[in-house]
């Protein structure tokens, strides 16, 4: 389930975009994003380029539409809020569009970036642009073992809720801060044996 | 010619103050193939991870753990991890890489090995534990089974003259245990095998040792430990299966 949320598209089929040199894709992204970022909300041929740009890669890299959507849908509330606080300052309220604008540009564009590029891919291009050594190794450990946690904050909260046999919002949460508890003492203890079997292989 | 793995009255007491292990002494000839048997909570694995070096936290002076005739200590615990290939019980915690090669080659690159030999290594070891044609696939999407290979794989590649698995078939269906047994067959490293599973310790270790409450409580010729059922029951075991059957066409 989880992996509905987070993980890398699976159907994936073969692409031109996903053909294209990783290097070349987190590039473009990044000057994309950057480019975005600092454009000044009246520059509305930036945004259009942007877009089409985007609309480009997202019908060559052959990416299911819906899986888009569903993916900015997960990201979204971070956008609207964001949005939502600028239309609420008197000050600035004119460019909550522009946020919302510039921010949909953005997470699409790494959206399609990284569904279309393999995550060893990305970690291959951070080592070859000299990105500190310690960083990659924790992005690599983070994402391998963020499916972990999930899988095993999946069970927990399965194996709680089998023996819930109320339906009180209070005795929820209560569950429910255990679990993240629970999930917190055991990622440590399991950080210690990932630790330990990196060692056993040589980890200086 | 020294013993592969000597320890000697090896003693370890958890930071809560349980004593994990109580004068625990034993060695293993080169090439031996040993099973370490005992129920939940005996020791086994804290045992295991004292002849890699993980475990004491503190250095220890006297020496009790020697592999191949030299102490691990501080000082050698580089030489000792490229000698003894340690096998975890939870896959999870082995395959800390995005990718199946990627964590093969883990262990070959901590050496300082070349690219090419690196990949060399990969392909061999990946071919040995069966698992030619996986190296692109992600970690996490193995099943348990091959997730078990794939870290067998991760220590090959490492080429360590002794093998130490823990509890390498728990939790594997009827065929993966059996794939996993022939694939253990193969190797021919020095292999100390923790584990619940008597009928592969029948299989391949011509001899065992039965770990309780931290300390030995026997050491012998696998067959002959095996058929005490009072020694067996006493340490939460069993007589297994196969050997209470007669197998008139057998050996």
């Amino acid at each position: 389930m989880i992996d509905d949320w987070i993980g890398h598209y699976h159907g994936r089929r073969s692409s031109p975009v996903s053909r294209l040199p990783a290097a070349f894709k987190l590039g473009l992204a990044l000057a994309m994003i950057v480019g975005t970022v600092l454009a000044p909300p009246a520059a509305v041929g930036w945004f259009i380029g942007m877009a089409l740009v985007l609309a480009l890669a997202v019908a060559l890299s052959r990416l299911p539409l819906r899986f888009l959507l569903k993916r900015l849908a997960w990201l979204s509330p971070f956008i609207l809020s964001v949005a939502l606080v600028n239309a609420l300052q008197p000050a600035v309220r004119g460019s909550w569009l522009a946020v919302a604008v510039k921010s949909t540009i953005c997470l699409l564009t790494i959206i399609v970036v990284s569904n279309t590029t393999p995550f060893s891919g990305i970690l291959r291009v951070l080592k070859e642009a000299h990105v500190p050594g310690l960083l990659i190794t924790t992005i690599a450990l983070m994402h391998r073992y963020l499916f972990v946690l999930a899988e095993e904050a999946e069970r927990m909260r399965r194996a709680r809720a089998s023996r819930t046999f109320t339906r009180e919002r209070r005795a929820r949460w209560h569950a429910l801060s255990t679990v993240v508890g629970q999930l917190f003492v055991r990622a440590s203890e399991r950080a210690e044996r990932i630790y330990d079997a990196m060692c056993a292989r040589g980890w200086k | 010619m020294s013993a592969a793995i000597q320890v000697t009255n090896l003693g370890y007491r958890y930071h809560d103050g349980t004593e994990a292990l109580r004068g625990v002494s034993f060695s293993v000839a080169p090439g031996e193939c040993v099973g370490l048997l005992g129920p939940n909570g005996s020791g086994k694995s804290t045992l295991l991870l004292h002849l890699n070096g993980l475990l004491p936290e503190k250095p220890d002076v006297a020496g009790a753990v020697r592999i191949l005739g030299q102490p691990v200590a501080p000082d050698n615990l580089e030489t000792v991890r490229r000698q003894v290939g340690l096998v975890f019980q939870d896959p999870d915690d082995q395959l800390f890489c995005p990718s199946v090669q990627e964590d093969v080659a883990f262990g070959p690159q901590q050496l300082g090995l070349s690219e090419a030999e690196v990949r060399a290594r990969v392909q061999r070891a990946l071919a040995q534990a069966g698992l030619a044609g996986f190296g692109r696939r992600a970690t996490h999407h193995l099943s348990h089974g091959e997730k078990r290979r794939a870290c067998l794989a991760g220590v090959l590649a490492c080429e360590p003259s002794i093998l130490v698995l823990d509890e390498p078939t728990s939790d594997l269906d009827p065929r993966g245990r059996r794939e996993f047994k022939a694939l253990l067959r193969q190797i021919t490293a020095t292999k100390l095998i923790a584990t619940h599973d008597l009928e592969l310790v029948v299989e391949l270790c011509s001899r065992a040792i039965v770990l309780d409450h931290g300390a030995v409580v026997a050491d012998g010729p696998t067959a002959e430990l095996l058929n005490n059922e009072e020694l067996m029951l006493a340490h939460g075991l069993e007589r297994p299966h196969i050997l209470r059957h007669h197998h008139p066409h057998g050996e």
